[in-house]
């Protein structure tokens, strides 16, 4: 899709073909957007970051290979080499003005780090989970992050702490007592991103907060979970919509609080309507469902779509997740579900008219 | 700077391990085979002790009216058989009320919640030793060979009870015997 700068530029051009402005404006405007163009995406740091991970991942696999050929201790003196390089070196490399590499090397240090518990857990045939070890991890990178006040380092903090839940909530060997400890680490976690500036961060501990609240659900407490999930998120969407500039001076999410509240929203119905779905005697609150559904889409497109591309496209996804659901699950026959519809189109396509006569009133 | 306390924690983890291998009282336990399966570490063959076991009439402590057990620690107090594996003699839900005689040895394991304490039944103890990890691909012929004949572990145990695996033994051969460090 083209970027801002890009279609101003044909706008510009189209304007000074119809003659509404003319070629010397034109020039000074293109040449305007082109010195105020946000500093264009760094393909280096994200290259570095890529180079980074894949390092990572490299440590990881070389410990769990558990290769005889070289000592283990000189394993362990390898991988406390790496964690010092990687954390001093770093921090030189920053200081000298490439802050991507520096981000890069503080990224494989944490992998060293949680590749250095591997491996003692491998030397001393340590039984204890992988749960608990990625808790240790993920603490010593967020303390790295506090440290070095480094965003990749609390993203991957995050990371680390999604997969912690992750491995908790499906293990159902174990305990099958779900990770509610996660609740603490993401409001941690939240907390840190202000001080490390991190934007994405805050984005994925949106994003995990929703899949645990999913996670929660699928343990049994579907809608105890679920309505409130969809209320608070209605909500959230409100204030968000309502007092634009001063949520996002608070949340610090670029705007895009009422994206993560959709996301929420929608997922929340989701689980309501599998809840429901395939029992008669449930079919009014699951057309209920239905239609707060619709009603939340619309209202979000109305309300926040105009700001918003990736809103949009998430409600057409959410619309016809809904559609396909409102579909598959017939109400009491299909033939309810064909006069449904229509009652849908008609409420959609009124509010449709409203919006565009507003539209053309101002 | 972030590296000196990484590095010392995961220091003073190595430290606190190869004491136990160093000074540790050792004893023998009879390993039963399990399906290994392969994480995080790598290869691993997944071990079931006969003292993974404990039948409820070996616990000494348990309070009277008590039918399901709580998530707590446990320690069991092992002697030597004839055959040199070492067996369990006693048990105590919690701390032992004294020290282990010089013939004999306590070791500290972990129950969780939920198991039945009613007489005539066993629990499952947890060591933290459940767990040997092999270089890649030398897992399945061990776990194979664990089929038809006897494995044991010899275990380093340290005075608070803690177990650190000290070697994999094929009857009296020992096939991995691990260094300090």
């Amino acid at each position: 899709m083209a970027s801002y700068s890009t279609r101003v530029r044909s706008d510009i051009a189209r304007w000074v073909e119809a003659g509404l402005i003319d070629a010397s404006t034109g020039q000074v405007l293109a040449r305007d957007v082109e010195a105020n163009q946000r500093a264009s995406l760094s393909f280096g740091s994200i290259l570095a970051m890529m180079a980074a991970l894949l390092f990572g991942a490299a440590i990881l696999i070389f410990v769990a290979a558990n290769w005889e050929a070289i000592p283990r201790l000189v394993r362990v003196i390898v991988l406390f080499a790496v964690i010092l390089a990687g954390y001093v070196g770093g921090a030189v490399a920053k200081t000298r003005d490439h802050a991507a590499i520096g981000e890069a090397l503080w990224i494989i240090a944490a992998a060293a780090f949680g590749g250095s518990m591997a491996l003692i857990g491998q030397m001393y045939h340590l039984s204890g989970d992988e749960a608990s070890a990625l808790l240790v991890w993920g603490a010593g990178t967020t303390l790295a992050a506090v440290a070095l006040r480094s965003n990749p380092l609390t993203i991957a903090a995050v990371g680390i702490a999604d997969a912690w839940m992750v491995l908790k909530g499906f293990d159902y060997f174990g305990r099958h007592d779900l990770p509610h400890l996660f609740l603490l680490m993401a409001a941690v976690l939240f907390a840190v991103s202000f001080w490390t500036r991190s934007q994405p961060a805050r984005h994925l501990i949106l994003l995990s907060l929703i899949f645990y609240l999913v996670l929660l659900a699928v343990d049994d407490a579907s809608l105890t979970v679920a309505i409130p999930l969809v209320v608070g998120s209605a909500a959230l969407f409100a204030i968000a919509v309502a007092a634009p500039g001063p949520v996002d001076r608070i949340v610090q999410l670029g705007g895009r609080l009422p994206l993560h509240a959709l996301i929420g929203f929608l997922t929340g119905i989701a689980i309501i309507q599998f809840q429901l779905a395939g029992e008669s005697a449930h079919i009014a609150a699951f057309t209920a469902a239905s239609v707060v559904a619709i009603i939340g889409i619309v209202a979000a497109l109305v309300l926040a779509g105009r700001e918003s591309r990736g809103l949009r496209w998430l409600a057409y996804a959410g619309f016809a997740f809904e559609l396909a659901m409102i579909y598959v699950v017939t109400l009491p026959s299909m033939l309810d579900t064909a006069g449904f519809l229509p009652a849908a189109a008609a409420m959609v396509g009124n509010r449709g008219l409203c919006v565009s006569r507003v539209g053309e009133s101002t | 700077m972030q590296w000196h306390v990484q590095i010392g924690f995961l220091g003073w983890i190595i430290a606190g391990r190869a004491a136990i291998l160093r000074s540790g009282k050792e004893v023998l336990l009879k390993v039963e085979p399990v399906d290994p399966r392969d994480l995080l570490r790598g290869d691993y063959v997944a071990l079931g002790y006969d003292i993974s076991r404990i039948p409820t009439r070996l616990i000494a402590n348990i309070p009277a009216g008590q039918t399901r057990s709580d998530d707590t620690p446990i320690t069991v107090r092992l002697s030597k058989g004839v055959d040199g594996y070492w067996q369990a003699s006693a048990a105590w839900l919690g701390t032992a009320p004294g020290a282990a005689p010089a013939d004999q040895a306590d070791i500290a394991g972990h129950i969780s919640s939920g198991w039945d304490l009613t007489p005539g039944t066993t629990v499952t103890v947890d060591y933290g030793i459940e767990r040997f990890y092999l270089p890649e691909g030398e897992g399945v012929p061990i776990q194979n060979d664990m089929r038809v004949r006897p494995f044991g572990i010899r275990v380093a145990l340290n005075g608070r009870g803690q177990a650190q695996i000290k070697a994999l033994m094929d009857g009296d051969k020992t096939l991995f015997e691990e260094p300090l460090y």
